[in-house]
């Protein structure tokens, strides 16, 4: 049934493709036909482009068509100065673009903010303004007209018609490779949650930086076409901002996030464009009507026309199939058939390391006048289950964040195997051996269970990134992790479908593959019944005896006192006292900030 | 002395654009908005302004107080009719609703006013003060003046008043506020208002220094916008900052390079930014994970 379907999907595909590639052949007379396209296909190539940055890594550029106005210019410096037509330069022109995204990006995206859109405006009007000014280079506002070229005459729009064509299906292959990569799960994961990321081993600048790159690559190329087909180029034509209005409501009306979608809103748009020049013309009620077609896609198809179908087909068979569903949620037994040397890393990697896994000396971390952890201490000791408990606001999620690098640190040093990790961040402390879940569960709800698990990355590599996710070796190693957990029902799932216990443990088993030498739980039982807490429990134990320290803030005292070899208790920012869990049940100062003078913890273990 | 007309002129500039963008900045600090149709509301302002002037001849800046209010009732039902409603989705759609709301307004204004320059030639628009060798032109003092003034206006009235707090409230904890009876959708809308009441009176004031038409909006957005990444997003200090060092890197480029003015403003802003990430004074605000 599945390949049927995804057969017919190639299908749906194949056909409009073969149509258009035939088009100039079949009808030869099509010269006008032929144009109009032509504008179908750089909308869906600018479209597809934007999508990259904007539709799956989550940040809007405005002024995108400033990448194609750089392929522009390019091809037509370069068409001068050596006399040939601006499409002989695409491949320098492509590799502009991309370098100014780069650098750009390289400058901008570093930190998660929303100054990116704003500089993506100002970018545009620059280049404009540099373009206008830069008489003797660019030909100023008035611009350079190109002499055509010979074939012209007896081919008309055709060749280019070719050229574009294949620019359109290297668009599609690139937009397609990155959703089938784990680049493109990287991206994704960024747009859900890029703190939740940046702690799973993915270096967000990076795949920030590599997603605009790649966004602007295609403009680069339809650029250096693009010049010589419209045969002139002058500041406002090139650095376009209606430009960039067509090729956003183009991926917004298509479905941005999706690999198909741009591409039908960019032909959407481009023909009614044609249609609006037909009419009326006037440029003034154009932007009038794009705004308002804008504000509508927003308001009222926020989704886009192929995510909008998605759902609705989905909903049809999950109404067909709500019986099957209900079977499938349930929670296996922890497969012990799986050999625990294929989960964590080899013991003696632990061998001639020294006995202190963990070090955190004098960590200080306020927020306004809430000093939230005051010049805490602690260290935990490899191969030990640790427990940190203490009362609600006592500093222990604070503690945490310190640890993993999404707070910076006021003062103080944290140690990790013996080099200090306070100023790395944090995807790099990730490879460094630390993992971590939330206390509220951080799954990037866009993505299924397996896409869940391939997206953090083991190792800093472009290798890594450019394998497919659902093959390969990280795949069969995020099945056999979830097979671990008891969790291989699920692998399909969409995270957002799963209840909450389901996802504490699905983020676990996230943690699992980056091999950590430390996990850090943050209230892992919270939220979740007793049967999944004695499965909690009994993959701790597994992991442990395997060689992996656990470090885990918890509420639920019996369970801290039954797992944990120590105990370290937290209270108003400040390390209370630390001891054996014996030590801590009996320890009066704990009790009573704690629970209250009357109450004994001694009840269950 | 050319040095300190630079910065004399540079001072009357920013104190304009700390008006301007500090509504901006509000909106941003509160809605985590990016209101890029911020330009369009005040180019809008102006040729409303230039309209009632040219048909009337009432002094521009009788009708600030005036327009500033409708403005702010506009902001409230912009707010409400659409924002509210895509609020929801995060900033990502909210920009590119914003974005929408701008071409609409370019759109109307071309249609109702033309694809031309405009400006308000008024007795006082020519004459300057001349303090030796520093000229000032009367219409930037008059405009700065004005701005300064209505910005301590809003500062007081948004430190001092329960509407203000309530506002503050909010930006800081949104949920937090909600628990002590702060509702969000109101506070939301009314900031949004505010800051729409900027630009309608920062609207007057553009009329009355600089000729203007409808697709200017995207100069001035730009501007606006690179003043609050500046100054570190959705901090007001930083905002005024952000428009000092703008207005006098115009003024010197005025002098200089009139050309290349606002090239060399943004390349202050990418080289802050590549030493200081979040801007001058950028809050790195809390945003738990818990």
């Amino acid at each position: 049934m599945k390949n049927f379907f995804a057969d017919r999907t190639r299908l749906y595909v194949a056909i409009p493709l073969l149509v258009l590639a035939l088009i100039p052949v079949a009808l030869p007379d099509s010269e006008y036909e032929q144009s109009v396209l032509i504008v179908c296909f750089l909308f869906a190539i600018m479209a597809s482009g934007w999508n990259i940055i904007s539709g799956f890594a989550g940040y809007v550029s405005l002024g995108h068509s400033v990448f194609l106005g750089m392929g522009m210019y390019t091809g037509s410096l370069l068409g001068q100065y050596f006399n040939l037509p601006t499409y002989y330069f695409v491949l320098v022109s492509m590799l502009v673009s991309v370098l100014t995204a780069v650098i750009i990006g390289a400058v901008i995206l570093r930190t998660k903010s929303h100054s990116f859109v704003i500089i993506t405006i100002a970018v545009l009007l620059s280049a404009q303004l540099i373009a206008s000014n830069w008489r003797g280079f660019t030909g100023g506002t008035e611009g350079v007209i190109f002499r055509s070229p010979s074939w012209v005459k007896e081919l008309g729009n055709m060749p280019y018609y070719y050229m574009f064509y294949v620019v359109f299906l290297l668009t599609i292959a690139l937009v397609w490779f990155i959703t089938t990569s784990r680049l493109g799960a990287g991206f994704v994961a960024i747009r859900d949650d890029e703190a939740k990321a940046g702690s799973i081993g993915i270096n967000t600048t990076q795949y920030k930086v590599i997603a605009y790159g790649l966004s602007a690559a295609p403009y680069g190329l339809a650029g250096a076409i693009y010049a010589q087909y419209l045969g002139f180029i002058n500041p406002i034509g090139a650095f376009n901002i209606l430009l960039s209005v067509y090729l956003v409501l183009s991926a917004l009306i298509g479905g941005k996030g999706t690999l198909w979608g741009p591409i039908l809103g960019g032909f959407l748009i481009a023909l009614a464009n044609e249609v609006a020049t037909i009419t009326s013309g006037g440029i003034s009620a154009r932007i009038l009507i794009m705004g308002i077609v804008l504000v509508g896609t927003v308001m009222f198809l926020p989704q886009g026309i192929l995510n909008s179908v998605k759902t609705i087909s989905a909903k049809r068979k999950s109404a067909k199939k709500s019986v099957a569903f209900i079977d499938q949620a349930s929670i296996a037994e922890p497969n012990t058939a799986i050999s625990i040397e294929k989960i964590v890393r080899p013991a003696d990697a632990n061998a001639n390391k020294s006995d202190v896994i963990l070090k955190v000396t004098d960590v200080y971390k306020s927020f306004g006048g809430v000093k939230a952890v005051n010049g805490v201490s602690m260290e935990i000791k490899r191969g030990s289950i640790t427990g940190l408990i203490g009362p609600n606001g006592s500093g222990k999620t604070t503690l945490f964040n310190c640890i993993t690098g999404t707070y910076e640190i006021e003062r103080g040093s944290v140690v990790l195997n013996g080099e200090e990790i306070s100023k790395m961040q944090p995807w790099v402390r990730a490879h460094k051996g630390l993992g971590r879940t939330f206390q509220i569960t951080k799954l990037f709800k866009s993505m299924n269970v397996l896409d869940n698990l391939v997206a953090p990355l083991e190792q800093p590599s472009v290798k890594k990134m450019l394998v497919n996710k659902i093959q390969g070796d990280e795949a069969d190693r995020a099945r056999e992790v979830l097979s671990f957990m008891g969790l291989s029902s699920f692998e399909q799932s969409k995270v957002g479908a799963l209840s909450f216990g389901q996802q504490k443990l699905i983020e676990f088993a996230q943690i699992l593959m980056l091999r950590p030498d430390i996990v850090m739980l943050d209230e892992p039982a919270s939220g979740i019944n007793p049967t999944l807490i004695e499965r909690l429990s009994k993959a701790i134990k597994r992991l442990n005896d395997a060689g992996t320290t656990f470090l885990i803030v918890e509420h639920n005292i019996p369970l801290v006192l039954s797992l944990c070899d120590y105990v370290h208790v937290l209270s108003a920012g400040e390390l209370m006292v630390s001891g054996t869990p014996d030590k801590i049940r009996n320890d009066e100062a704990v009790i009573e900030a704690y629970l209250g003078p009357d109450t004994l913890l001694t009840e269950k273990s | 002395m050319e040095l300190i007309q630079v910065l004399i002129y540079g001072l009357l500039l920013g104190g304009v654009y700390a008006l301007l963008s500090s509504g901006l900045s509000l909106i941003f600090g509160v809605l985590d908005i990016v209101n890029v149709s911020q330009g369009a509301y005040l180019v809008a302002s102006a040729f409303v302004t230039w309209r009632i002037w040219e048909s009337t001849g009432i002094e521009p800046l009788v009708l600030l107080p005036l327009i500033s209010i409708v403005w702010f009732f506009l902001g409230l039902a912009i707010y409400r009719g659409l924002f509210a409603r895509v609020a929801p989705q995060g900033p990502s759609m909210t920009v590119l609703l914003s974005f929408g709301i701008a071409l609409v307004f370019e759109g109307l204004l071309n249609i109702i006013f033309g694809n031309k320059f405009k400006s308000i030639v008024n007795d006082y628009s020519l004459k300057s003060f001349d303090l030796n060798t520093i000229i000032l032109p009367y219409t930037q003092v008059i405009a700065s003046v004005v701005a300064v003034f209505a910005l301590v206006l809003m500062y007081l009235y948004l430190k001092y008043s329960w509407a203000g707090r309530a506002l503050r409230a909010t930006a800081q904890n949104r949920d937090g506020a909600a628990l002590v009876g702060i509702s969000h959708n109101k506070s939301s809308a009314f900031a949004y208002a505010i800051g729409m009441a900027t630009a309608g009176a920062g609207g007057v004031l553009l009329a009355i220094t600089y000729p203007f038409y409808p697709a200017t909006h995207y100069e001035w957005i730009a501007k606006l916008l690179g003043i609050i990444v500046l100054g570190g997003m959705g901090s007001l200090p930083g905002a005024i900052i952000g428009s000092i060092l703008l207005g006098i890197s115009e003024a010197a480029g005025n002098t200089y390079a009139p050309q290349w003015t606002i090239l060399f403003f943004y390349s202050v802003i990418m080289l802050t930014l590549l030493f200081k990430p979040e801007g001058i004074l950028g809050a790195k605000t809390r945003k738990d994970s818990a």
